[in-house]
């Protein structure tokens, strides 16, 4: 399908979504306004966070807050799972030693690493940066290294036959051939970021989209808590469209085989 | 002086039960160029990759240059059937990380790298990326990718296996030219008869598995008595009597292998 087709189409479904929010919570609506808010609350309570500030700062704050966070427990759970996958990937000695602690970490929700977090930490950016890093190191680890596994052997043999030293055989083979795979265990761990963020803000947080909704839970306002909830939305999008343009630019090259393939 | 030898080279995969090869002695001179035939799954690819260093034999050993193959190496330049070009490098980097491995100054480099691409005639594609390429300007570049490594041995797996058949006969008669021109000690694997006869200074039959030599024709005493090399196109070759001779030699022999296995 086109992009201009396949575009148009969204934005009419968005819009007939918001339609169908104006009509559900209008005078005679189904929904009473006490249960969800109609479109013109949220519009007042977004200002009001915008301009006057909710839960001691302005909308702005919060935003930057969970970005800052997500951003910050993103990389470093990449910046760990990465590694670690390709060196699961590239050593059956390392997938021996390592998959055995795997095995034991992954069944743990990852929120249940809150109430250690919050106690070693407390309630500022290192314990929501460490809850963020057992949900999203997990996926950048496996999917790295099942990347690693579907480079064809024979790539892995012209490397060898062609001398190529351990360093460059990693950056210049095994990176490039698991790249497709790095990037959907970034996608997912990018989510996985986003959504435990959210939940650890919920619990114990001083600003944030997650201590946002707390709050207008704790105030009975359906307003702002479809603020925050759109917030989240939005931002969460935003950037996994952020990655979703770095992994384009990144592999050009599939785009080339895909196309002619 | 890189000859390649195999001692009384058996292989078996997977705990003993599949016997690839059994006892190949097997010794192919300095420059010359040796064909092994053979029924599918007979281990001919097995001999090759015994060569490359990419297995190792479960008794016996494989020598090249007088040293037992402990690993792969650039001194015995492979090409796959399957090519095995990178697809995120690009024609010119797919040539030269054999070179920048040696750590070849980079103005070296490029003139090896520009003479080899102009080698196989892909003037204008240095920059294309492998999936931009049909199947035979793959092959050159993987041929490329192994003659700028000036290796000894080359060692060639069924290399025009995947490529159509008029495509196959550029690349056949290219290969004889670039053979003709700077002689190197060649191992190559192939099933088609014609191609081992119009090739190789002498082609070996293998028997089906396990593996065992069958015969060893030599091709290259009648190809200078008959004076193929006044050819170039490979159909003059095919039509002259001693290669259609040659031809049903080995094909016999080759067919006797598989009937032979079938009762």
């Amino acid at each position: 399908m086109p992009l201009g087709r396949r575009s148009a189409i969204g934005v009419t479904t968005l819009g007939l979504l918001v339609l169908a929010w104006f009509m559900a919570t209008g005078a005679n609506g189904l929904i009473s306004p006490g249960r969800f808010p109609t479109p013109a609350d949220t519009w007042t309570a977004g200002l009001q966070a915008m301009v006057r500030g909710y839960g001691d700062a302005t909308l702005v704050v919060h935003v930057l807050q969970s970005l800052k966070l997500v951003a910050l427990g993103f990389v470093v759970s990449v910046a760990v799972g990465v590694p670690l996958g390709l060196l699961m990937g590239t050593s059956a000695t390392a997938e021996a030693v390592l998959n055995p602690v795997f095995m034991l970490l992954r069944p743990i929700p990852p929120l249940a690493w809150i109430p250690l977090a919050i106690l070693w930490f407390g309630l500022g950016d290192t314990a929501k940066i460490m809850v963020i890093f057992f949900a999203a190191f997990v996926p950048s680890v496996i999917n790295t290294q099942a990347g690693v596994r579907t480079i064809e052997r024979p790539l892995i043999e012209a490397a060898r036959m062609l001398g190529t030293p351990h360093g460059r055989f990693i950056r210049e083979v095994v990176v490039p051939g698991a790249a497709p795979m790095i990037f959907t265990g970034l996608r997912l761990s990018l989510q996985a970021s986003w959504t435990t963020l959210v939940a650890a803000e919920l619990v114990g947080a001083l600003a944030g989209l997650g201590h946002l909704l707390n709050l207008a839970q704790q105030d009975l306002y359906p307003g702002m808590i479809l603020v925050g909830m759109i917030c989240v939305a939005i931002f969460g999008a935003l950037t996994t469209a952020l990655l979703g343009l770095v992994e384009r630019r990144t592999l050009t090259w599939v785009r080339i085989k895909g196309d002619t393939a | 002086m890189s000859s390649i030898r195999f001692d009384a080279v058996s292989k078996s995969f997977g705990a003993g039960q599949v016997k690839a090869l059994d006892d190949v002695d097997l010794a192919i001179a300095d420059k010359e160029f040796l064909a092994i035939v053979g029924p599918s799954g007979c281990g001919k690819t097995t001999c090759l990759r015994l060569a490359a260093g990419f297995e190792f034999p479960t008794s016996g050993r494989v020598l090249v240059g007088n040293a037992e193959v402990r690993e792969p190496g650039p001194d015995r330049a492979v090409v796959f059937q399957q090519f095995a070009l990178f697809p995120w490098k690009t024609v010119v980097e797919n040539i030269e990380l054999g070179l920048r491995n040696r750590n070849m100054p980079r103005e070296e480099r490029r003139i090896r790298v520009m003479e080899a691409v102009e080698l196989i005639g892909l003037n204008g594609y240095e920059g294309a990326y492998p999936h931009q390429l049909s199947g035979g300007m793959q092959q050159r570049v993987a041929i490329a990718r192994a003659y700028v490594l000036d290796p000894q041995v080359l060692l060639m797996d069924e290399p025009f296996g995947a490529l159509d058949a008029q495509t196959r006969v550029v690349m056949q008669e290219e290969l004889v030219r670039l053979a003709r021109r700077n002689p190197r000690t060649v191992l190559f694997i192939t099933h088609g008869v014609e191609e081992a006869v119009y090739l190789a200074d002498r082609v070996a039959i293998m028997t089906r598995r396990p593996g065992r030599l069958k015969e060893i024709v030599d091709v290259k005493s009648i190809r200078e008595a008959e004076g193929w090399e006044r050819y170039s196109r490979i159909e003059d070759v095919m039509d002259l009597e001693s290669f259609v001779h040659l031809r049903t030699h080995i094909w016999r022999s080759l067919r006797e292998e598989k009937t032979g296995a079938a009762h």
